[in-house]
């Protein structure tokens, strides 16, 4: 999909045939495969968390996730030109407007199909991505955008790796975010009943827990999430409207091989799928890493269906 | 085991006007006709698993391009047949391809249940379309071709027209016989709750494979005629997403689980997009997506499910008059 994009650079080929220089490039290529593919990773990370916590919280399956990612980039993408700034900047308002959004879209919408089965969420969620694509191709048209910021290429070299600063930002920047959210989740009074919703919603709303509001909350806490991370994607790939299908499986393996409900679990998974991309991408053949990241998926699932970490949040049944 | 006769009359009679219609029809009803005897096919075999047995698969895509490419990679070594010998063979080699692939599929994959099932499935699919493209031996970047197969006489729009309607009157059948059957009570049990079927002696594990194995095939043979009728393939023509989340929709919008369902849903919704916004490309993954949302908010049991709740309403009525 967009391993091209990570491969096309890093990796200078040739040097003299001597053998002991040909293994320390071999070693390069490997290093600088295993740099990329982490901060292919802390994206996806990021990326995925608020489908995690949706998933945890709300058990819905929430397959509008991508179609927030993007609305996240073309916010930053109109805002960082209607105010001549760096895109980055954006992130504060981007986070805020996608809180409101997010609020609104699960208290007026998704809540009237929570309580019914799992399928009518899903559906629900997929319609709004349907139509929200369908907004985005009419308000910015179906091509490809980017949110390059000027000091995005002037690539950083150490000992023969290259990183450049906007890779890097996106990692910290991708670190940072998860880590404030797990801040929120374990020492705030919000994150607190967010968790116990989560463990057990009738016991929570037996403790006086507004449970859906604590869902709304929980949503917009997880849109906030995925417009941020939709800031960092934007930095680093170019985006379309038709990519949200993409971010919203993304988010999905990131799930499945991390575990549900924990930022933790996330930067997991997601460090796991960035690395097994650009390993595969690089070893086996640019075609396969969507082949093998589905192999590993449903292995993961029969194998170990709540993840690597486990299900963080849910109780003793 | 009685089965209802009814619904086998509606059949019959359907596919009697449904197979005379092409002679009155213009050529835009005849080919819209095609569009919705393969999609309502097509979505009663979707039924078969997803309906009945409560396993909504999102890649049935998959087994449309499964089947087409088999046939299309097997009609090099059919030259010396007739042209229709050969799209039989293609179209027996393509179903049994499906069958296999499924059957071998069907281990892992039915252990997954609700989301992880319908996620798993739109991974299988995307995986077949990426191996399917990037394999030299399956030409799937490069494309295939398909012999003429139209006897000389016929007009290829009808002929076409009859062939997907023989394929959707055989898979109605196939799923008539099974919701009427053992099987299609164990399919049924199933749904309703997996783990106390099989307490009770369900063998839950065979009566999935089976309409796995099932509606896959049905799925291949739809496709085999497919590429048939385009002449031409790529990965991508065959490998669409979109096809299986719109079987879904056909089968939510008529009624999911129920026997003529999916083909009343697919009736509605192709007539809707194709007549009433022919002219408004822009706007139909936006009327699709509202659709979807008041489906699931207004009427989540579809448009069989609404009747019969209004049915039920009025008998209720009646009896509190008595």
């Amino acid at each position: 999909m967009f391993s091209a994009a990570f491969d096309a650079d890093g990796f200078t080929e040739g040097g003299p045939a001597d053998g002991s220089d040909r293994a320390a490039g071999r070693m390069n290529l490997l290093l600088q495969t295993l740099l990329d593919g982490l901060v292919l990773g802390g994206i996806y990370a990021l990326s995925a968390v608020g489908f995690s916590l949706i998933f945890g919280v709300l058990h819905v399956l929430n397959l509008s996730h991508g179609i927030l990612v993007l609305a996240g980039a073309y916010l930053a993408f109109a805002l960082s030109k209607a105010l001549h700034i760096d895109p980055l900047l954006t992130t504060p308002m981007v986070m805020a407007a996608l809180f409101a959004i997010g609020y609104c879209f699960q208290r007026y919408l998704i809540q009237y199909a929570v309580d019914r089965s799992q399928l009518g969420s899903m559906l629900l969620t997929f319609g709004v991505a349907l139509m929200m694509e369908n907004a985005l191709v009419w308000g910015f048209s179906p091509d490809m955008h980017s949110l390059t910021p000027s000091w995005a290429f002037s690539p950083l070299r150490l000992h023969g790796l290259t990183l450049d600063p906007v890779r890097l930002v996106a990692l910290l920047t991708s670190l940072v975010l998860l880590g404030v959210l797990t801040i929120v989740l374990q020492r705030t009074s919000l994150g607190r009943i967010i968790r116990a919703t989560a463990q057990q919603t009738l016991a929570a709303r037996l403790c006086g827990v507004d449970v859906q509001n604590v869902f709304a909350l929980t949503f917009a806490v997880s849109a906030a999430f995925a417009g941020a991370s939709g800031i960092i994607i934007g930095m680093v790939l170019p985006f379309s409207p038709s990519d949200e299908g993409l971010w919203t499986l993304n988010a999905f393996v990131v799930v499945t091989l991390g575990g549900v409900g924990s930022p933790g679990g996330a930067l997991l998974g997601g460090l796991l799928l960035g690395l097994v991309y650009t390993l595969t991408a690089q070893y086996i053949g640019p075609a396969f890493p969507n082949a093998t990241m589905f192999l590993i998926l449903v292995v993961m699932l029969m194998v170990r269906p709540n993840g690597l970490l486990g299900n963080a949040f849910a109780g003793s049944r | 085991m009685k089965r209802p006769v009814v619904p086998l009359l509606v059949i019959v009679a359907g596919t009697v006007l449904a197979g005379l219609a092409p002679l009155v029809m213009p050529p835009f009803s005849v080919r819209l006709g095609q569009l919705v005897l393969f999609y309502g096919g097509l979505a009663v075999a979707w039924n078969i698993l997803g309906g009945f047995a409560g396993y909504r698969s999102f890649g049935n895509t998959a087994f449309i391009g499964i089947g087409a490419f088999t046939a299309g990679l097997l009609q090099p070594y059919l030259q010396g047949l007739q042209p229709l010998a050969g799209f039989v063979a293609g179209l027996v080699a393509g179903i049994s391809a499906c069958m296999v692939v499924s059957g071998l599929l069907a281990y892992p994959i039915l252990r997954l249940r609700g989301a992880f099932f319908a996620i798993a499935t739109l991974g299988v699919a995307h995986v077949c379309a990426e191996l399917t493209n990037n394999i030299d031996a399956f030409q799937g970047a490069m494309g295939l071709t398909f012999p003429e197969i139209v006897p000389f006489d016929w007009e290829p729009r009808i002929f076409f027209y009859e062939l997907y309607l023989a394929a959707a009157v055989i898979t109605l059948l196939i799923a008539w016989f099974i919701k009427n059957s053992r099987f299609g009570y164990g399919l049924l049990a199933i749904r309703e709750d997996e783990d106390t079927a099989r307490m009770l002696g369900v063998p839950t594990e065979r009566f999935k494979a089976l309409a796995l194995v099932i509606s896959a095939g049905l799925t291949g043979g739809f496709g085999v005629i497919f590429a048939n009728s385009l002449g031409y393939i790529t990965t991508n023509s065959v490998y669409r997403d979109d096809t299986s989340l719109n079987l879904i929709v056909y089968c939510l919008l008529g009624g999911v689980g129920t026997l003529f369902g999916p083909v009343i849903g697919t009736i509605l919704l192709v007539l809707l997009i194709q007549l009433v916004l022919g002219n408004l490309l822009d706007f139909h993954l936006f009327a699709t997506g509202l659709l979807l949302v008041v489906l699931v908010l207004v009427a989540p049991d579809g448009v069989l499910g609404v009747i019969r709740k209004w049915r039920l309403k009025r008998r209720l009525a009646a009896l509190e008059q008595a």
